[in-house]
């Protein structure tokens, strides 16, 4: 999964970066508003993350931008302001949500994992494509009750393409998802990824999980078990 | 005034342009009536084969004195002068043909002198009644003409200067005179920055009253929230000393030992929570004197579709049961603030239902009750929470200040709230707020 964080304030910029990555996101930051809608508008992202009090361009006027121009990007906002009408006034300019400082970075976590899931269509931590099945939240992947043993790449990969369940994703958009700007991209290593996740989700052949579409991309095959609301 | 300078100018253009105009038309009428007397004054000469002008049958005694300034030649077909005035003593210059019966009129400059020329042809039978051509030409020097012209022009134009400064003069008097209240307003205003003075004083114009009644309004307001800002940061200076007396507590450790994050955790929450709690209090307007009325079913619409965003796994049921339109006095903010904490609430500790409705009370009074299907809150807890406020050196669990700041803020305002348990199971509340 791939965030964005613009905060100005670059000590907690930087420590909600390295949360982030530690939990196996690539991440782009900037430091003010126009440099931060550059991003979101040139670069893939699953989430971002936004401070209202920003030089150069707003907070609300990023996101009032990013949603006139048709993204529904997963929008979280960050800020000391922590009055309601702050809070409505975010959630009106197109946030999904918002989280007063200082706060607890497992709640940031929680709740961006929260977003995310909802834009794919998931209202579970657990995303279930019978027989494999995903938990989010201590992201460990289960073959019916048999749990596998996956690298963090390898979960990141299956991650992405499960929560795209059914959808072609191209080698590129995977990895610009998935990889840092500094790491070296290259396409063949997901090949190699790709073979790896399905030894070991599928070592005897019979479930196929991941296709493969020439020239197109991969496309995880089996179908999502829809979650019945929780009560 | 730009305007009306202008105006004045271009009158005064027009006005000259109108009189020199004039002046040459006079001119060139008294040239002409010249000219018919001269021509009244036509005779044969004694070789009848010619025209002349015969001196004594003329009136015009310029044309008699020697460089009068007037002077009149008479040209024949061939265009030799044949007759001069005895004004002439100098050499006139030849005229361009000019067609008979015209008159033509010029201003010409000869020996470096300003001259009016006036030329008529004509035709005239000679003895044997042929028509032979001749010119008719008057000279009138004109230096003294212009010379008065200018003079005119000047006397115009110094008029014009003088009445535009006197303009202006009194303009500005007049002016100053009308600004003078707003000079006082500006020396008020510096008083009142020095402190000298603390409001406006009473006798000012009525175009002015209403804003130096409204400053003060202004004015005071401020002040009563400076007040305000002091106290809550003395408040929030005594609250801090707990915790961070806690913190400078700890036992000195050695560099490899770790310190117990669990206590530096809890005792950053705390402040963290003191410093919201005084900040939103001190931020509050809380006063519903100088609050504009409000639609408070407008607030419960907005935090409705903020809350429904952030719960939406939730899935919250809403049974809302309000009269279309509810006006209050009070501060949008501080509105926003205790209906979003307390919807807030309801939606995090509802099983999945909230209910909101309200009622008439007694006269001029309107109930909103808030409800959930939740577990509800103990007595004793409700009791404490609602104290947090003056009470923030306990230890904090649970719901944190939210509803501290709310019973500070319904304080503020007048407005009664009470707690109960609801017969979904959960938390009611309610509000009795006071409508306009």
């Amino acid at each position: 999964m791939r965030a964005i964080v613009i905060e100005d304030d670059l000590d907690i910029q930087k420590q909600v970066i390295d949360r982030l990555k530690q939990e196996g996101f690539a991440v782009d930051g900037a430091d003010n508003g126009d440099e931060g809608l550059y991003l979101l508008q040139e670069y893939p992202c699953d989430v971002a993350i936004i401070d209202l009090g920003l030089p150069k361009l707003s907070g609300l006027d990023v996101i009032n931008k990013i949603r006139k121009a048709g993204s529904n990007l997963p929008i979280l906002i960050l800020t000391a302001r922590g009055r309601w009408q702050d809070k409505v006034e975010g959630l009106d300019a197109g946030a999904d949500d918002y989280l007063v400082k200082p706060f607890h970075h497992e709640e940031m976590m929680a709740r961006i994992r929260v977003l995310i899931r909802r834009a794919s269509g998931w209202s579970d931590s657990r995303i279930v494509c019978s027989p494999v099945s995903l938990d989010t939240t201590t992201q460990r992947t289960y073959v019916d009750e048999r749990e596998l043993d996956l690298t963090a790449f390898e979960y990141k990969v299956l991650e992405y393409l499960m929560m795209h369940a059914g959808e072609v994703i191209s080698k590129t958009v995977l990895t610009e998802h998935l990889y840092d700007d500094e790491d070296d991209r290259d396409s063949n290593v997901i090949e190699v990824f790709i073979r790896r996740l399905r030894q070991k989700l599928d070592p005897d052949e019979g479930l196929q999980p991941i296709e493969t579409l020439r020239g197109r991309g991969y496309r995880f095959t089996l179908d999502r078990v829809k979650q019945a609301d929780t009560d | 005034m730009i305007v009306l300078i202008v105006f004045m100018i271009l009158t005064v253009v027009a006005l000259e342009r109108v009189v020199e105009q004039r002046a040459l038309v006079a001119e060139e009428a008294r040239l002409q009536l010249l000219i018919y007397g001269l021509l009244a004054a036509v005779d044969r000469n004694r070789a009848g084969m010619s025209i002349t002008i015969s001196a004594d049958r003329l009136f015009e005694n310029s044309l008699m004195t020697r460089d009068s300034g007037l002077y009149a030649i008479l040209y024949n077909a061939k265009r030799q002068g044949i007759w001069r005035s005895r004004s002439i003593t100098r050499v006139f210059p030849e005229i361009e043909q000019i067609t008979p019966g015209d008159w033509q009129f010029k201003i010409l400059e000869h020996d470096s002198k300003p001259y009016f020329r006036l030329a008529f042809a004509i035709h005239w039978p000679d003895v044997r009644d042929k028509l032979q051509r001749y010119d008719v030409v008057v000279w009138q020097e004109a230096s003294a003409h212009f010379e008065q012209l200018d003079r005119f022009r000047q006397t115009l134009w110094s008029w014009l200067v003088v009445t535009i400064a006197l303009l202006l003069i009194v303009m500005y008097l007049v002016t100053m005179w009308s600004l003078r209240p707003l000079t006082k307003l500006g020396l008020e205003i510096k008083a009142i920055e020095d402190r000298k003075q603390t409001g406006f004083e009473n006798n000012y114009p009525i175009e002015i009253a209403p804003l130096t009644e409204n400053l003060n309004i202004l004015l005071t307001r401020e002040r009563y929230q400076q007040q305000r800002y002091r106290n809550a940061m003395d408040d929030l200076a005594h609250s801090l000393k707990t915790p961070l007396a806690v913190l400078s507590g700890l036992p000195k450790v050695k560099k490899t030992d770790r310190v117990d994050l669990d206590i530096l955790r809890e005792q950053i929450d705390r402040m963290n929570q003191i410093v919201t709690y005084q900040l939103k209090k001190a931020s509050s307007v809380a006063d519903a004197k100088m609050s504009k009325p409000i639609d408070l079913v407008q607030v419960v619409g907005r935090i409705l579709s903020a809350l429904e965003k952030v719960y939406r796994e939730k899935s919250v049921r809403v049974e809302a049961d309000m009269a279309p339109a509810i006006m209050i006095r009070m501060d949008e903010s501080d509105c926003l603030e205790v209906l979003g904490n307390l919807l807030d609430n309801a939606f995090k500790y509802c099983r999945g239902r909230v209910f909101i409705g309200s009622s008439d009370g007694a006269e001029g009074q309107m109930h909103l009750t808030i409800e959930d299907d939740g577990s509800g809150l103990p007595e004793h807890e409700i009791e404490q929470i609602l104290n947090r406020g003056t009470r923030l050196d306990q230890v904090s669990e649970g719901q944190g200040i939210g509803l501290a700041v709310v019973a500070d803020i319904v304080k503020s305002y007048n407005i009664a709230m009470s707690f109960k348990r609801s017969v979904a199971g959960g938390l009611r509340v309610q509000l009795v707020f006071q409508t306009v």
